[in-house]
């Protein structure tokens, strides 16, 4: 005696109605969640290391635990090693911030005086333009460090987040390992099927950027301490967190770099120098790193990459930046693998192999 | 050396051993080494399904091979006149289900837990990631399958030209 299974259609309605009530629940508490969702995506990166291992037969918890160990003292390592380089470049750049500022909006206001001269309007109107726009980009640079003080809170889960990603890789595959054990025996198969989807697209990328984050982080701060270029290392951090957005890393290395090498130096071939070594670090990673990472990654074409940063960033700022495209992979696997089963199931797609015809010799 | 084999044994996962250790006793994987087996336990699913608890059914279509670790599964056919024909029953060390890792086809049988059943899934998908990343297992397994098709196909062309014959 079997039991019955068949109840109707496919439930992708029930399916898509709770997990959008579960991302709108996950939306209303997304501040405590914060840590956990850092956790999991950390847990996830490290995994394949703890993997690696695990086919060799040893225990996963024994793994973690020397896993953990070992970063330990790697970590004391670096920090031991950078300490007073990281040390004395903060304190440089708290005392010297204000200058920096103070530079930067006399350099404005001198550019924007000349540009009024330079532009073919009359000069009332050239000014009041430019007033409206120079105006809207120093409020915005004098935001800059409550910006960066905002993101103060995130570095607070610096702790938190490895120790709750400690649980989750304990736990390794076992959560899905639950799901399927309860999942019904007639959707098994397609849990799978979409577990593995998601895995492959989302592994992909987030192990990629992570890799280009640290390349581009480590490139930059060699680069711009054998250029000679002040505060490298918190230059080369904001380009390496900064990777995380597509481009924006490089971007951000020419503009703060660059811009700190002119004031440093006062010449513009400075400028350019820095210029030069990210322009490099950009071509290196295109053609060292991204034949690599972008074999397996998601395709998502650009307008929808471009739609899911702006998204990301409007509803939940920075974090949202970083996981906006993890987010629109997840959203590409679920309407591929809805899909595949419809057209299956539906009978849209044919089955039929060439050469079926000729005998069996 | 004692001490290096209390170490290795603190060290070692006997769950995982005992995984790899069914595997290599399945003729598809026999040519497997301990690594390639590693990898492999990883790539399957494992599930219990309850007396009378339904695998798959004929129609539905196929995504994952079974392998049956403990228990009994049996594998029926819907008749003509819509009668539960009996297949086969699938013994502890027997995998069904194969045909899924070539071609997203539906089932051709039911298949069925008679008694509590504990099942590996080897998902098409998975074994697709496996051929990229270790060809050498997906080609073994490949290969195993091409044998066994072969076989079958003979056999039934065997049975069909030996019907025609009779009639």
């Amino acid at each position: 005696m079997t039991e019955s299974r068949r109840s109707g259609s496919a439930p992708f309605l029930t399916v898509f109605i709770v997990a959008g009530a579960a991302l709108y629940a996950f939306y209303l508490v997304r501040e405590a969640l914060t840590p956990f969702l850092l956790a999991a995506a950390f847990a996830y990166v490290v995994d394949p290391a703890v993997v690696y291992f695990e086919a060799k037969g040893l225990r996963r918890s024994h793994l973690v635990v020397m896993g953990y160990l070992i970063a330990l003292l790697i970590g004391y390592g670096a920090y031991a090693g950078l300490k007073t380089l990281i040390v004395d470049e903060s304190e440089r750049l708290s005392a010297n911030a204000p200058i920096y500022l103070s530079q930067i909006q006399k350099f404005v206001v001198v550019q924007q005086s000349k540009l009024t001269r330079r532009l073919p309007l009359p000069p009332k109107v050239a000014e009041h333009a430019l007033d409206s726009v120079v105006g809207s980009g120093l409020e915005r640079l004098q935001s800059v460090p409550s910006d960066i003080l905002g993101l103060l809170p995130l570095l607070a889960h610096g702790l938190l987040v490895p120790f709750i990603g400690f649980f989750f890789l304990l736990d390794g595959p076992g959560g899905f390992e639950r799901l399927i054990q309860t999942a019904p025996s007639r959707y098994v198969e397609q849990a799978i099927h979409l577990m593995g989807e998601i895995d492959t697209s989302l592994g992909n990328y987030l192990r990629g950027i992570l890799i280009v984050a640290a390349a581009i982080g480590l490139a930059s701060f060699l680069g711009l301490l054998a250029l000679g270029v002040d505060n490298a290392f918190a230059i080369s951090v904001l380009s390496g967190v900064s990777s995380f957005v597509p481009y924006l890393g490089v971007a951000i290395g020419i503009v703060v770099g660059g811009g700190m090498a002119w004031y440093q130096f006062g010449t513009i071939s400075a400028f350019f120098k820095v210029c030069l070594l990210f322009f490099g670090i950009r071509l290196a990673d295109e053609i060292l790193l991204q034949p690599i990472i972008a074999r397996h990654s998601v395709h998502l074409h650009p307008m929808v990459f471009l739609l899911s940063l702006i998204l990301g960033a409007e509803m939940f700022g920075f974090l949202g930046l970083v996981f906006a495209i993890p987010a629109a992979c997840i959203l590409k696997a679920l309407i591929q693998v809805g899909w595949s089963w419809y057209a299956s199931e539906s009978g849209l797609q044919s089955f039929a192999a060439n050469g079926e015809s000729i005998p069996y010799t | 050396m004692s001490l290096f084999k209390g170490l290795k044994h603190w060290f070692l996962d006997p769950q995982f051993a005992r995984k790899k250790q069914f595997l290599r006793s399945l003729e598809i994987f026999q040519d497997l080494n301990n690594n390639e087996l590693g990898r492999l336990v990883q790539a399957l699913h494992a599930r219990t399904y309850r007396p009378g608890e339904v695998i798959f059914e004929e129609g539905d279509i196929g995504r994952a091979l079974f392998i049956l670790e403990s228990g009994k599964v049996d594998l029926t056919r819907r008749g003509p006149g819509g009668e539960t024909l009996p297949l086969y029953t699938v013994k502890p060390g027997e995998w069904f289900g194969e045909m899924a890792l070539l071609e997203s086809l539906p089932r051709s049988a039911t298949a069925a837990a008679t008694e509590t059943s504990r099942l590996h899934l080897l998902y098409r998908t998975k074994l697709e990631a496996l051929l990229q990343a270790e060809p050498r297992i997906g080609v073994t397994i490949m290969g195993h399958l091409a044998r066994l098709l072969s076989t079958r196909l003979r056999r039934a062309t065997g049975a069909f030209t030996a019907s025609a014959a009779r009639d």
